[in-house]
């Protein structure tokens, strides 16, 4: 039950949240109602949008609105373990994006039966991959939303991660392939959310553009996954170890 | 409490050695050649090749849609029609790109034109490049002769990614998955786009190339190609096929073209235009030797040397290298000094090559960025064409350069007796 009352208080906290799904679930129907996109093109829109965008907007001030507010005092006084808060608010951000992905398909599967064009060969694995970087993205910003004021976790992992990429495409461009560069670039691709990779597998690349065909591009393809649902752990534990040890006062941010 | 203290621990260690193990397999290196990627024939793949090239051959007509593509986030997309006995039209545009090429041949003529104005093509120089580019076309003799489509679109330039399987097979052109081959073997059955496929690999010129072919069940034609080729960097191409017909009849303006009142014929540079002249100095270079340490160019000064750039992948190369060997070793004194120069190699599969065909003629082997601008740039060889021969003279300077085979024996002994070399006989 307290499960259930956690998990809810995610999508019910602010009235935004289900106008965030309408419009994000709208924009998917109206690029594929405009551009008629293969199933690659549709995957790299939803994937940015769902995958990036919607941990974004579901995930602002998760915490940060609680603690601004002074209610988390009441809260971490509840008799259950500090920890659950965490795991169980992320729970619920990651069922609203499974339900949100869900519906994406649907519409999109429908339009594509409606319209006959463009192809959906793929879009299972799109999907996937999207929820994915869904979780890692929502578990960072939620673990940010700890020690970060009110709604501006969001705002901050954005400013982040756009201006990190942007910054390492630039020195990239600039330098080329350079040992300084390919370590700034695994330094960006490992412990960062993984666009990258989960793009590659998304993309078919570790299957379409595989060395061989079998088993390797399956490997790859697995450990892709795996290292994604990692990165998800090691960002919830950081953020469960920061909610542990906080000491809030009753005294608002 | 030491139960929860192990849970946690073992937790832990769980985690750690599955983070270990997907970092070790998602950042592996691209698997290099060995000699085991060679395949060995299976008679029942070999068949499954024969009847695809058979149907290939004895069909009428043929129109599919090809999308090529690459890791790099490169695509093209090809429209192609076929239709014997030498017809075709070629449409290809870039991935996001508006800009498309048409190549038509009406078993005459081939027409290259564009949407809008021309490109910048592979075989523009400098001065060329000044020329006008609105509604102009190329008019070039028909490959209904005997040419190479592939060859024809890669010559352009224009395409981010390339066919790799050539049409030209459809005419009864040997097409490029014949050339050098290995053998072949059967990889199980998969789908692609809902076709139920047969799934054969073919090796070629020792597993430099690998090729992935996904043959229709239903109708023996491919849909879907995938090629890897070991070179200095692992590339893999990937060319997928769709709405494939077969013997249906194909739209009349696919296959015919006249240029508009207005449009004026464009005549392309040639390739050979890119290169040193004769009389400009050789660019000297020091890179790595196929031996150990490095050789240098101008080490050669007092002797006329004959430079031939070459590849394992290329079966001219293949081919010629061992009458080099010849020659070098019954005119060590008298003839040119033979230098090859590989930078589109990997290390390891041209050293064994030499050691293969015995060559002891000195050769670069170096495939770094100084190695390859060289000859991309210095060189002339913006297209990365092979082989390339270029005749030095004692001073260091350029006699004459050409590509491939020169099918001229008499320009190839005025090029050695204007370096100061006199030969009786062609080198050929």
């Amino acid at each position: 039950m307290r499960a259930y009352e956690l998990m809810k208080e995610t999508f019910f906290r602010r009235t935004y949240i289900w106008i965030v799904h309408v419009i994000w679930l709208a924009l998917y129907g109206v690029f594929w109602w405009l551009f008629l996109p293969e199933a690659p093109e549709f995957g790299k829109f939803l994937f940015i949008w769902a995958g990036f965008f919607l941990p974004l907007a579901l995930s602002a001030g998760i915490f940060g609105d609680d603690i601004a507010s002074g209610r988390i005092c009441v809260i971490v006084t509840r008799p259950f373990w500090t920890g659950e808060l965490y795991l169980y608010r992320l729970l619920g951000l990651s069922l609203q994006a499974a339900v949100h992905l869900l519906l994406a398909g649907a519409i999109v599967l429908t339009l594509h039966a409606i319209m006959r064009k463009g192809r959906v060969d793929d879009l299972g694995v799109w999907l996937l991959a999207t929820w994915l970087l869904f979780n890692t993205c929502a578990a960072l910003s939620t673990s940010l939303s700890i020690v970060v004021g009110r709604a501006f976790n969001s705002l901050l992992l954005l400013v982040v991660i756009v201006t990190g990429y942007f910054l390492v495409g630039l020195l990239t461009i600039y330098l080329g392939r350079q040992p300084s560069t390919d370590a700034l670039v695994s330094f960006i691709r490992y412990p960062w959310p993984p666009f990258e990779l989960l793009y590659k597998f998304a993309r078919g690349e570790y299957e379409r553009y595989a060395l061989t065909v079998g088993k390797y591009s399956v490997a790859k393809s697995l450990a892709c996954v795996v290292h994604s649902l990692m990165l998800t752990a090691v960002y919830s534990l950081v953020g469960i170890a920061l909610l542990s040890r906080r000491q809030f006062s009753r005294v608002r941010d | 409490m030491s139960d929860r203290i192990n849970t946690r621990s073992m937790a832990a260690v769980t985690g750690l050695l599955l983070e270990g193990w997907a970092l070790y397999v998602v950042g592996a290196p691209p698997e290099r050649w060995r000699p085991a990627l060679i395949v060995r024939e299976e008679p029942t793949a070999r068949v499954l090749y024969e009847t695809m090239i058979q149907t290939l051959r004895e069909a009428r007509c043929l129109s599919y849609t090809s999308a090529c593509s690459n890791p790099d986030d490169q695509s093209s997309t090809y429209w192609i029609w076929l239709k014997k006995p030498g017809s075709f039209g070629v449409d290809f545009i870039n991935d996001a790109s508006l800009k498309s090429t048409m190549l038509l041949d009406d078993g005459r003529s081939l027409w290259i034109h564009w949407t809008g104005d021309r490109p910048t093509l592979l075989l523009d120089t400098e001065r060329s490049r000044e020329d006008p580019r609105s509604n102009v076309y190329i008019k070039k003799a028909s490959l209904a002769a005997g040419g190479s489509l592939r060859n024809e679109v890669a010559l352009l330039g224009t395409a981010w990614v390339g066919l790799i399987f050539d049409p030209s097979v459809f005419y009864g052109g040997p097409g490029p998955l014949v050339i050098g081959m290995d053998g072949i073997r059967g990889r199980g059955t998969d789908s692609v786009q809902g076709e139920e496929c047969d799934v054969i690999e073919i090796s070629l010129l020792k597993a430099r190339h690998i090729c992935y072919v996904w043959i229709s069940t239903r109708d023996h034609l491919p849909r879907r190609f995938k090629e890897i080729v070991r070179g200095a960097q692992v590339r893999v191409t990937v060319e997928e096929w769709s709405n494939v017909t077969v013997n249906a009849e194909i739209p009349p303006k696919k296959l015919a073209w006249s240029p508009p009142p207005d449009w004026r014929q464009w005549d392309p540079p040639s390739l050979e235009d890119s290169l040193l002249q004769s009389g400009q100095e050789a660019p000297d270079f020091t890179l790595c030797s196929a031996r150990r340490g490095k050789l240098r160019l101008s080490d050669y000064r007092g002797r006329v040397v004959w430079l031939y750039v070459w590849d394992t992948g290329s079966p001219q190369c293949r081919a010629e290298i061992s009458g080099f060997q010849q020659l070098y070793r019954e005119y060590p004194d008298k003839g040119p000094v033979f230098l090859g120069f590989n930078c589109s190699d990997d290390r390891r599969i041209a050293r064994a090559f030499l050691r293969e065909n015995s060559v002891t003629f000195p050769s670069v082997l170096d495939s770094s960025e100084a190695a390859t601008r060289l000859l991309r740039v210095d060189y002339g060889n913006k297209g990365g064409i092979l082989p390339l021969n270029y005749i030095i003279d004692p001073q260091g300077r350029v006699v004459d350069g050409w590509f491939g085979q020169e099918q001229d024996p008499d320009r190839v002994l005025a090029a050695l007796r204007k370096a100061g070399l006199g030969l009786a006989q062609p080198t050929e």
